[in-house]
């Protein structure tokens, strides 16, 4: 996309990550809830099945994306200051590169089980 | 200090002194959905946490089961659940803005006070629900 056109970019990511995530946030308080009595074998099941597995890895991917796009935004908008805004933006990207990246390893080695 | 060029700032306004400004409902839910997407943002980490613990083996499951339960987890808990249910409910109520449903400004304000009360009814809810677990 163009310079011109990056907010718009911007602004789709943050519309289609976030209804993805509606979506699984839903699904996941629907099961949480639907369940008598959720022990260790069926969280684990339930986390290391493929198709929630892949749907959970989707999750962090999007939330990385949308927490990026939002957080990016709050800091444009209050801090003016060129060397204190740049090291935000560095500190939350470093930030979320490590949760998500942390949460993917628990993930993949749930998916290596099987 | 110099605006840089590179990160668009010199085109943006300026700050505005907030006392000028009056904030209409709809204000104060964007204020909300901007402070609660923080929120989560910082909670993230505790979220690993959990994750890891309660994936680790049969005891990380349970110690993560009981940590959820202390006064403290469920003062943070009650909060991030507010948090969730504001930025979730706003983040619809954008959503259907954008296609232009709702876009005019008496069910704009409308939406966003009930925006503001479903997530307060959810905090009410929950903590019923966490006192009495």
């Amino acid at each position: 996309m163009t310079y011109q056109a990056k907010g718009l970019q911007a602004w789709l990511y943050q519309r289609l990550t976030g209804a993805f995530m509606a979506l699984y946030i839903l699904y996941f308080l629907w099961v949480i809830f639907s369940t008598e009595r959720m022990s260790y074998a069926l969280w684990l099941e339930w986390f290391s099945h493929p198709l929630m597995n892949t749907a959970t890895g989707l999750f962090i991917i999007h939330l990385a994306v949308h927490a990026w796009v939002g957080m990016r935004d709050i800091v444009l908008d209050y801090v003016s200051y060129d060397a204190l805004r740049l090291m935000m933006l560095a500190c939350i990207s470093f930030f979320l590169i490590i949760i998500s990246l942390g949460m993917l390893r628990i993930l993949f080695s749930l998916a290596l089980i099987i | 200090m110099p605006q840089s060029q590179h990160t668009g700032a010199s085109q943006r306004p300026k700050n505005l002194n907030l006392l000028s400004v009056k904030f209409p409902i709809s204000a104060i839910m964007s204020v909300g959905h901007r402070a609660a997407g923080i929120l989560l943002f910082l909670s993230l980490p505790y979220f690993l946490y959990l994750l890891q613990l309660s994936l680790t083996n049969e005891i990380g499951f349970a110690l993560a089961k009981a940590e959820l339960q202390g006064p403290i987890a469920k003062t943070f808990g009650l909060i991030i659940i507010w948090g969730l249910a504001h930025h979730l409910f706003a983040g619809i109520r954008y959503f259907l803005l954008d296609f232009d449903i709702g876009i005019d400004k008496a069910p704009a304000q409308k939406s966003a006070l009930v925006v503001m009360v479903a997530a307060f009814l959810v905090f009410v809810f929950f903590s019923f629900y966490l006192l009495w677990l």
